[in-house]
C-alpha cells in the first residue's frame, strides 16, 4: 500500500486554499503514521497544478488526466480515482471537504467498499491501535464531537474541514511528478453540468448570504452608512439592517433582518450598533458565528454573540476595516 | 297636558266589507311576512347543530335577556344618545303590544280596551307617552342617519332604513293624532286605517330587511354562546372549521341574520380604523348574503366571493366588535372558525404564518428560539424550579422566557413575589401556550401544545398558575379546557392587587397612563386591579379610549408573528393616543403590548414616555436587595 | 412520476445534548424527535413535483418504532404511502450500511426519482443519498435546490460555494440530495393528519431485506466540545479589539 494520497482541488488555476490545507493535514498524518504522503490532481490539463504541488514536501504528485475530466462530474472523478486507487492501493485518502468532494467521494468510497469519514476537524494516534488513528468530526450541529475509527481493510477515506488545518504549516520540498490516464467513455458521464451563475443582481437575497454586516440605530444617521458599507465590502458581506433603519427609509425593506423581514443563517453575522431586540434576534439566530459591536455593555445582542466589542462603532469599525483588509490579502 | 284630557278615538261600526278587507289585508301581510321569515327560519334551522351548545343553565341567558334586550343596557351605554333614542323606539314597541292588539280587535268590533274605563284610559295614555318618546327617538335617528351621517353606518344611504323610519313615525303619529279627533267621524276612521295599513306594510318588510332583528335579536341574545370569544370545539373527524355553507351552524346563521348594521363593531375595530380590508360588520353581512344567495347546504367557499381571506387574517381578536354588538353577535368565534377552515386545510399559504406553525411543530416556542435559551435565563436569574412544594407556578410564556423585555418583567415580578414571601417555581419545560395558533385556527398544533403542557402540569402537580401575559392566562384557563383540566390561573395584576396593602406606596408626581390589554380587559373583565397597582406608584391617567373601549396594540390574533401590516400600524396609532395624554410613563400589563409600543416609541426618540409593566413599576419601590 | 423520499427522524433541533452512560452516543430518553430538516425540503420538492406531474410520493425511513409519528407527519403533508424499515440498531451501522438498507427497499419499487435530504441534523455526514445512487447504479446530483422534469430527464439547480449556482441535466431515474431552503415548506394540517390515518405504512425488517454487514467505520466515542458557547468580549482600544476580532474570526471561528 502506497501511503497517504491527498486529492487536491483547483481554483483559478492554482491549488485551492482548502486544497493546501488538506495537503498540510496529509503531511501531519504522515508524521503520525510514518507513511509517505502524496498528492493527486485531476483534470484535463494538470501541468501547472502538479508543478505547484511538486514544490511541497511530498513523495509523489500524480497527474490524473483525461479530457473528460475538464469539467467536474461525479461519474468522471469517481471513475478516474477508482482506477487510480486500484493501482496505487492507498492506506489513506484525504480530500478537502468541499461541495464537490461531498458530491462524489462517498460514492467512490462505497464503490471500494469503504465509508468516507467526512468533515474531520482533528485526528490523533491511539496507543492501543497506532496504525489506526482516531478522527474527530462534529455531530449535532457542532454541539458534540465524535471519535471515528476505520475498522475495515483497505483505504481509509477522510475529508478535512475548512480551516481545521492550517495551510501556512504546509512544508515545502520537492516531489516526483508522475502521470496516470484513466479510461473513461463519454457514455459513462451521465450528468451534464451547465454554466455557473449567481443569483439575480436585482434581488437582495440575504437568506442565502454567507456573510452579513447588519446595521442598527447606533449608526445614528443615514449619512454614516457608507462606513458600514465599506466594512461589508471589505468582508465580502451583504448589508443587512434592523427594523428602525428600514422604517426610517435609510435602507430598503428587503435588507431588514428580523421577524417581519428576512431570516438569515450566514456563516458570519456582524451586528453593528444593534441592541438585539427579540424581533431582530429571531431573524438572525441561525447564524453560525455572531459578532457584535455596541456601546452599551448591557445590550441583549451580546447574549447571542460569540464575540463582542463594547465600544464606539465610529472608532471600532474603521479599525476593523483595516484589520480585515490586511487579513484577507 | 292636552293629552291628559283627551282620549284615544275609537272608530265604531266597521262594515262587513271593511272587516273583510281587514281580514284579507291581515292574511296577505302575514303570509308575506311568513314567506320570507319562514325561509330565513328554515335556513337557520337547516344549518348544522352547534357542537358544545348547552341551553342550560338558563340563569345567565335570562339575565342577559333582561339586561340587554329589555333594559337595552349595551345599546344605551356604548352609544348613549343614539342608544337612548333606540331604546325609546324599542320600549315604545313593547308598550304598544296591547294597543296594537286592541287596534285590530276594534277593527273586527271586538275591542277590549274600553277607552272610557280607567285601565283603558290609563293604558292609552301610557302608550301615548311612549309614542311621543318613540316618535322623537325615530326622528332623531333619522336625522342622524340622513343628515349627520356617521361613518360607521356606511357610505351608502339606506333608503330602506328611511322608509322604515317613516313607517314607525307614521305609526306613532297616527296613534297620537287619534287623541285629537272624536270617536265618530271620518278623521278617526282615516287615522285608524292609516295606522292599520302602516302596520300591515311594516310587517312583511321586517324579514326582508335588517329589521329582522326585531324578531331575531331577543332570541340571538338569549341563545348566545356566552363567555367572550368562546371558540366552539370541532365536531368529529370531518369538521375543519367554516369552509362552506354546510359548515355554518345554527348560531352563526342566526347571528348573521340578526345584524342591524349599526356599525358599532366596525367603529371600534383596530383593523378597520387603520385602513385594513377587515370590516367586522361586512364579515357578518357577507355571511348573511351567502345564506340569502346560496343557503346552508352550499359547498361554495365562504371565503371567496362573499368575504375575503385577507380580511379575516387581519383580525387581532381584540374583541371590540363582539363586545359592542347590541344584538348578541359573537364575531370572534366566527372569525376564528373561518380561519380554521383555511388553516386546517392548508389553504392559507402565508410565509410568516407557515414559519410560525413550523416553529411550533418542531420546537417549544413561537419565536423559534432554542429552549436552552430559556434554561439559561432561568439559571441566570436564579429562578426556583417548581417541584410541587411551592404554592404558585410562575408561567413564563414565550415572551417571559425569550424576549429581553419580557424577561425583565418576569425578573421584577419574581422580586416582588419574593418580597411578599409567596412561594413559587417555574417549570423546567414549557411549550408555548398555543394562543397564536389557537387564534389563527391551527387546531393540530394547538392540540399538540395544549396536551403536552397539560401533561407537564399533571406530572408536576401544579395547582395555581400566575402569569405576566394575559394571552397565556386566557389560553390556559379557557382554551386548554378542550383537552384537559387546567389548574387555576390568574394574571399578575390580580395577584399584585390581592397583596396591594403590603406593597410599598411610592410618592412622586409621575403620571402613568394605563393601557388596558384586550385579553385582560374585555376578555377577563379585569380593569381595577392593574389601576390599583398603578395608583400606588404614581398618578393614574386614563387614555381617551380606556376600559372596555381600550384600543388594541395590534399584536393579538397571532398577528405579531405575521408580516408587515397594510395601512397604518395599529401600534403606532395607539401609542400616539397614549402619548397624547402627556403622561411621563405608559403602564402596561401585557408583554405583547409592551413589545408593540416599544417599537412605536423608539421612533419618537428622546422625549418619549417610558414604558413599564406594572410589575416593573412595583419592583421599583422595593428595597434594594430582594432578588432571590 | 413515482418519487421516493428517504427521510430520517432526528432529535429535535434544540434538544439538550447529554452524553449517555457508555459515552458512545447521546442520552435518548426525554428527547423530542422531529423530521430531519433537509428531508422536509426533499419531501416538499417531491410533493410539488407530484402536484405538477401527477404520480405518487412514497416515503422510506429506517429506524425503531418511535419513528412512527414522523412517518405520519410525512403522510399528513401529502405523501401517499410509507415504507418503514424497522431497525433498532441504526446507530451501529455506518453510512454504507444504512444506504444498503434503503437501497434494498427502494430497488423493487423502481422509482422515477429518489430524493433525500442533503444531510441529517444529528450525524451530518451528507453521504447516504450519494451512496444510495452508487448502490442503485443511478446518476445523482447533490445540494439541489430545485428540480424540473424535462422530456429527456431532469434539470436541477445545484448550490455551489460562495453564492454560485449551477444547472445540471441528468437522465431519470436518478437520485438527488436536496438542500434546505429551496422551497417554502408546507405546515402539517389537521386535515392532513386525519387523512394520513388511512394511508398505508408497510413495515419491513433489516433481516427481510437481507442486509447485514459489519460497519467499516465505527463511532467509538462522543464528547462535548471543549469550548462552550459563551460570549467572548474583546477588550482594549478600538484597534486592539478589532485586531483580536479578526484573529478570532479567521482562526477560531474560521469564517473569514
Amino acid at each position: 500500500m502506497s501511503g497517504i494520497w491527498v486529492v487536491v482541488e483547483e481554483r483559478d488555476g492554482r491549488v485551492s486554499h482548502i486544497g493546501c490545507e488538506a495537503v498540510a493535514a496529509g503531511q501531519k498524518l504522515a508524521a503520525l503514521t510514518g507513511l509517505p504522503v502524496n498528492a493527486a490532481v485531476l483534470g484535463a490539463q494538470t501541468e501547472a497544478l502538479a508543478g505547484e504541488a511538486a514544490t511541497w514536501a511530498l513523495a509523489k504528485v500524480a497527474r490524473v488526466e483525461h479530457p473528460l475530466l475538464a469539467a467536474y462530474t461525479a461519474d468522471g472523478f469517481t471513475l478516474a480515482l477508482e482506477q487510480f486507487f486500484a493501482v496505487e492501493k492507498p492506506d489513506f485518502v484525504i480530500f478537502p471537504h468541499t461541495y464537490q468532494v461531498r458530491d462524489y467521494a462517498p460514492a467512490l468510497a462505497a464503490r471500494l467498499g469503504q465509508v468516507l469519514i467526512g468533515d474531520v476537524t482533528a485526528f490523533s494516534a491511539d496507543t492501543a491501535q497506532p496504525a489506526r488513528p482516531v478522527f474527530t468530526r462534529q455531530l449535532m450541529q457542532g454541539r458534540l464531537n465524535g471519535a471515528y475509527r476505520h475498522s475495515g481493510n483497505g483505504a481509509c477515506f477522510i475529508s478535512v474541514q475548512a480551516g481545521a488545518f492550517r495551510a501556512d504549516e504546509l512544508q515545502a520540498g520537492t516531489a516526483e511528478v508522475c502521470s496516470f490516464s484513466p479510461t473513461i467513455e463519454p457514455a459513462q458521464i451521465r450528468t451534464k453540468p451547465g454554466e455557473r451563475f449567481r443569483a439575480s443582481a436585482q434581488t437582495i437575497d440575504l437568506g442565502s448570504a454567507q456573510r452579513i454586516v447588519s446595521v442598527g440605530r447606533g449608526i445614528k444617521d443615514a449619512a454614516n452608512l457608507p462606513l458600514v458599507q465599506e466594512l461589508a465590502a471589505a468582508l465580502g458581506a451583504e448589508l443587512g439592517a434592523s427594523r428602525p433603519i428600514c422604517d426610517a427609509g435609510w435602507l430598503p425593506l428587503d435588507r431588514q433582518v428580523g421577524s417581519s423581514g428576512q431570516t438569515v443563517s450566514p456563516k458570519l453575522y456582524l451586528a453593528v450598533g444593534i441592541s438585539g431586540a427579540i424581533q431582530h434576534l429571531v431573524g438572525m439566530k441561525g447564524s453560525q458565528c455572531v459578532a457584535a459591536i455596541n456601546k452599551d455593555p448591557g445590550a441583549p445582542i451580546f447574549e447571542s454573540a460569540d464575540y463582542g466589542i463594547v465600544g464606539d462603532l465610529f472608532e471600532v469599525v474603521p479599525a476593523l476595516i483595516e484589520a480585515v483588509k490586511a487579513a484577507r490579502q | 297636558m292636552l293629552l291628559l284630557n283627551a282620549t284615544l278615538a275609537e272608530p265604531q261600526h266597521f262594515s262587513q266589507a271593511e272587516k273583510l278587507l281587514l281580514l284579507v289585508l291581515i292574511v296577505v301581510s302575514a303570509a308575506s311576512f311568513w314567506s320570507r321569515f319562514g325561509a330565513v327560519l328554515d335556513k337557520i334551522l337547516k344549518s348544522r347543530k352547534d357542537p358544545g351548545f348547552h341551553l342550560f343553565p338558563l340563569a345567565r341567558r335570562v339575565r342577559e335577556f333582561v339586561w340587554e334586550v329589555l333594559c337595552q343596557a349595551k345599546v344605551i351605554r356604548q352609544r348613549p344618545l343614539a342608544g337612548l333614542a333606540h331604546a325609546f323606539v324599542f320600549w315604545g314597541f313593547c308598550a304598544f303590544a296591547l294597543v296594537t292588539l286592541n287596534h285590530f280587535a276594534v277593527g273586527f268590533g271586538i275591542g277590549f280596551l274600553d277607552s272610557a274605563g280607567w285601565f283603558g284610559r290609563f293604558y292609552a295614555d301610557f302608550a301615548a307617552l311612549f309614542a311621543l318618546a318613540c316618535a322623537v327617538g325615530i326622528l332623531g335617528l333619522f336625522v342622524r342617519r340622513f343628515f349627520i351621517r356617521p361613518k360607521w353606518l356606511g357610505k351608502k344611504l339606506s333608503w330602506e332604513s328611511g322608509f322604515i323610519a317613516l313607517l314607525i313615525f307614521l305609526l306613532m303619529a297616527t296613534y297620537l293624532a287619534a287623541f285629537l279627533v272624536p270617536d265618530a267621524g271620518a278623521a278617526a276612521r282615516i287615522l285608524w286605517w292609516a295606522h292599520t295599513l302602516t302596520i300591515l306594510i311594516f310587517l312583511p318588510i321586517i324579514p326582508h330587511t335588517k329589521h329582522l332583528h326585531l324578531v331575531l335579536a331577543p332570541a340571538t341574545v338569549f341563545l348566545s354562546r356566552g363567555g367572550f370569544s368562546l371558540i366552539p370545539p370541532l365536531s368529529g373527524d370531518e369538521d375543519f372549521g367554516l369552509i362552506a355553507g354546510t359548515d355554518l351552524t345554527r348560531l352563526v346563521s342566526l347571528q348573521a341574520y340578526s345584524c342591524v348594521e349599526c356599525g358599532r363593531c366596525t367603529e371600534h375595530c383596530p383593523a378597520a380604523n387603520t385602513g385594513k380590508l377587515l370590516n367586522p360588520k361586512e364579515i357578518i353581512l357577507g355571511l348573511r348574503d351567502y345564506l340569502n344567495d346560496l343557503g346552508p347546504a352550499s359547498e361554495e367557499p365562504l371565503l371567496g366571493k362573499y368575504n375575503a381571506q385577507e380580511a379575516v387574517f387581519q383580525c387581532t381578536t381584540c374583541g371590540a366588535c363582539e363586545f359592542q354588538c347590541p344584538v348578541g353577535i359573537e364575531h370572534l368565534p366566527i372569525l376564528v372558525c373561518l380561519r380554521r377552515g383555511a388553516v386546517n386545510t392548508g389553504s392559507w399559504a402565508d410565509g410568516q404564518g407557515t414559519k410560525l406553525f413550523l416553529a411550533l411543530e418542531r420546537g417549544s416556542n413561537a419565536l423559534g428560539m432554542a429552549s436552552s435559551e430559556r434554561d439559561k435565563f432561568i439559571e441566570k436569574q436564579g429562578l426556583p424550579i417548581f417541584d410541587g412544594s411551592q404554592e404558585y407556578c410562575l408561567w413564563l410564556g414565550c415572551m417571559g422566557g425569550y424576549d429581553p423585555k419580557g424577561r425583565e418583567i418576569v425578573a421584577d415580578f419574581a422580586r416582588v413575589m419574593n418580597f411578599l414571601g409567596a412561594s413559587f417555581g417555574v417549570l423546567r419545560k414549557e411549550k408555548c401556550c398555543g394562543d397564536p395558533v389557537r387564534r389563527l385556527g391551527n387546531d393540530l398544533v394547538f392540540q399538540q401544545l395544549a396536551e403536552a403542557n397539560l401533561e407537564v402540569f399533571a406530572q408536576s402537580g401544579v395547582k395555581k398558575v400566575v402569569s405576566i401575559c394575559p394571552h397565556c392566562v386566557r389560553t390556559l384557563q379557557e382554551d386548554w379546557k378542550e383537552y384537559g383540566t387546567p389548574p387555576a390561573v390568574e394574571h399578575h395584576s390580580e395577584f399584585l392587587a390581592r397583596f396591594a396593602g403590603k406593597l410599598p406606596k411610592q410618592a412622586g408626581g409621575e403620571t402613568i397612563v394605563f393601557h388596558d390589554p384586550c385579553y385582560l380587559g374585555r376578555y377577563r373583565n379585569i380593569y381595577d386591579e392593574p389601576r390599583e397597582i398603578i395608583a400606588r406608584n404614581g398618578q393614574l391617567l386614563e387614555a381617551p379610549r380606556n376600559h372596555e373601549r381600550s384600543f388594541c396594540c395590534g399584536a393579538g390574533g397571532g398577528l405579531v408573528f405575521l408580516g408587515e401590516e397594510t395601512g397604518e400600524r395599529v401600534s403606532r396609532v395607539r401609542a400616539a393616543e397614549l402619548i397624547s395624554t402627556g403622561a411621563t410613563t405608559i403602564g402596561t400589563a401585557c408583554p405583547f403590548c409592551n413589545s408593540m409600543f416599544r417599537d412605536a416609541l423608539a421612533e419618537r426618540g428622546e422625549g418619549a414616555p417610558q414604558l413599564l409593566d406594572i410589575a416593573q413599576l412595583t419592583a421599583r419601590g422595593l428595597p434594594a436587595r430582594d432578588a432571590s | 412520476m413515482k418519487i421516493m423520499v428517504a427521510i430520517k427522524q432526528v432529535p429535535e433541533r434544540d434538544a439538550q445534548v447529554r452524553i449517555d452512560a457508555a459515552a458512545r452516543w447521546i442520552e435518548e430518553s426525554g428527547l423530542q424527535w422531529a423530521l430531519n430538516e433537509s428531508d422536509a425540503y426533499a419531501l416538499e420538492e417531491a410533493l410539488q413535483l407530484k402536484e405538477k406531474h401527477g404520480g405518487e410520493v412514497v416515503v422510506v425511513t429506517a429506524g425503531p418504532e418511535r419513528v412512527g409519528p414522523t412517518v405520519r407527519e410525512a403522510l399528513a403533508k401529502g405523501a401517499d404511502r410509507a415504507i418503514h424499515i424497522d431497525c433498532a440498531d441504526l446507530g451501529s451501522r455506518d453510512a454504507l450500511g444504512v444506504a444498503r438498507l434503503l437501497a434494498a427497499a427502494l430497488k423493487p419499487e423502481n422509482p422515477d426519482l429518489v430524493l433525500t435530504g442533503l444531510q441529517s441534523d444529528d450525524l451530518g455526514q451528507g453521504q447516504t443519498g450519494v451512496i444510495v445512487a452508487e448502490l442503485l447504479g443511478l446518476p445523482h446530483a447533490s445540494l439541489i435546490l430545485h428540480v424540473e422534469k424535462t422530456e429527456t430527464g431532469l434539470t436541477v439547480k445545484k448550490e455551489l460555494e460562495e453564492g454560485w449556482f449551477q444547472t445540471i441535466e441528468l437522465p431519470a431515474p436518478a437520485v438527488l440530495t436536496i438542500q434546505s431552503g429551496g422551497n417554502k415548506l408546507r405546515y402539517a394540517t389537521l386535515m392532513g393528519i386525519k387523512r394520513a390515518k388511512t394511508k398505508e405504512v408497510r413495515t419491513v425488517t433489516a433481516a427481510e431485506l437481507g442486509v447485514d454487514a459489519a460497519p467499516v467505520v465505527v463511532l467509538e466515542r462522543v464528547a462535548l466540545p471543549q469550548k462552550q458557547k459563551s460570549t467572548q468580549m474583546l477588550t482594549g482600544t478600538a484597534k486592539e479589539a478589532a485586531a483580536a476580532l479578526v484573529e478570532k474570526l479567521k482562526f477560531e471561528a474560521r469564517v473569514l
